[in-house]
């Protein structure tokens, strides 16, 4: 288990940074810094700009993700924002409108 | 499990933290902590904010007021600098208070407590006598801190009174053997002298 849950129910406004690996079930507005990885689960809102390792989303974010490794995007997400992402990978029933920028 | 929200060590947050949920803090928090839930601050974490939930406890460090719906409990390892407020407020021995301790009262006007805290502060002292900090257990827990006063008290009073016996011992003998040796000649060799041309 992650060291950080952000459960449902909570909602943070401002700048988070962490070492460490962050699960988001809850709301975060602002900016959402992490070496390690983000998932956003189901429920899961980030309306912020995120610069993290291994992102995997299946709630909403809305801002733009930098990610030094992969983005899923995975059922049931809506990603509104641009991705810059060495891999990608959208599954099918995920939403998206933004750009895609990969190491090419 | 769902509503279990974890801010875990090497995370930091600035920024309002706001829910229903109840929260366990182990890393840094900045800004403000309100939640309808319980909030729990771990060893280790540090907290530079106003918390206000429906219980606090505090095993880290803390910097705001912390205001408990039922109750804030401070464990061992705690140091909070600001006011607790309460209607049940704990305070283990190996924590750290610097502020104001109010315990009852109503906890949805804090503006209305600030303005009753000069009346309410002698009321809610016998209510938790173990919290008043004069009370010798606290004394006894933290000798750092009664000890400026009663070094103040004591340290005029000391160096007073060696001085004021070695006055007394330097005017006793000189009144029984005669006149004292003067420390300063009265006059200079020739000013008598020299006081007689004048008036001449």
């Amino acid at each position: 288990m992650a060291s950080t849950v952000i459960g449902a129910g909570i909602t943070i406004e401002g700048e988070i940074s962490a070492d460490d690996e962050i699960v988001v079930q809850g709301t975060i507005r602002g900016k959402l810094e992490a070496r390690e990885g983000v998932t956003v689960e189901t429920g899961g809102v980030v309306e912020a700009d995120i610069v993290s390792g291994p992102l995997s989303v299946s709630g909403h974010v809305t801002g733009n993700i930098t990610s030094s490794d992969r983005v899923d995007l995975l059922a049931g997400a809506k990603v509104v924002g641009n991705v810059k992402a060495t891999r990608i990978t959208i599954a099918d029933g995920a939403q998206f409108k933004g750009n895609v920028d990969m190491d090419v | 499990m769902a509503l279990l929200t974890v801010i875990g060590r090497g995370v930091r947050v600035r920024g309002r933290v706001t829910g229903e949920a109840d929260l366990t803090i182990a890393g840094h928090v900045e800004g403000e902590v309100a939640v309808a839930g319980d909030v729990t601050i771990e060893a280790g974490g540090l907290v530079g904010a106003n918390v206000s939930a429906r219980s606090v406890v505090v095993r880290g460090a803390v910097k705001g007021d912390l205001t408990g719906e039922e109750l804030v409990r401070l464990e061992d390892g705690a140091r909070v600098v600001g006011d607790l407020r309460a209607p049940r407020i704990a305070i283990a021995q190996g924590a750290l208070v610097r502020g104001l301790v109010q315990t009852g009262g109503a906890p949805s006007a804090p503006a209305r407590a600030r303005a009753e805290t000069p009346a309410a502060r002698p009321a809610a002292r016998p209510a938790a006598p173990e919290l008043a900090r004069p009370a010798p257990s606290a004394t006894a827990a933290r000798p750092a801190a009664p000890s400026p006063p009663s070094t103040l008290a004591g340290r005029p009073t000391a160096i007073a009174t060696p001085q004021a016996a070695r006055a007394a011992a330097n005017h006793a003998p000189a009144a029984r053997k005669g006149p004292p040796p003067p420390v300063v000649p009265a006059l200079k060799k020739g000013a008598k002298a020299a006081l007689k041309k004048k008036a001449t």
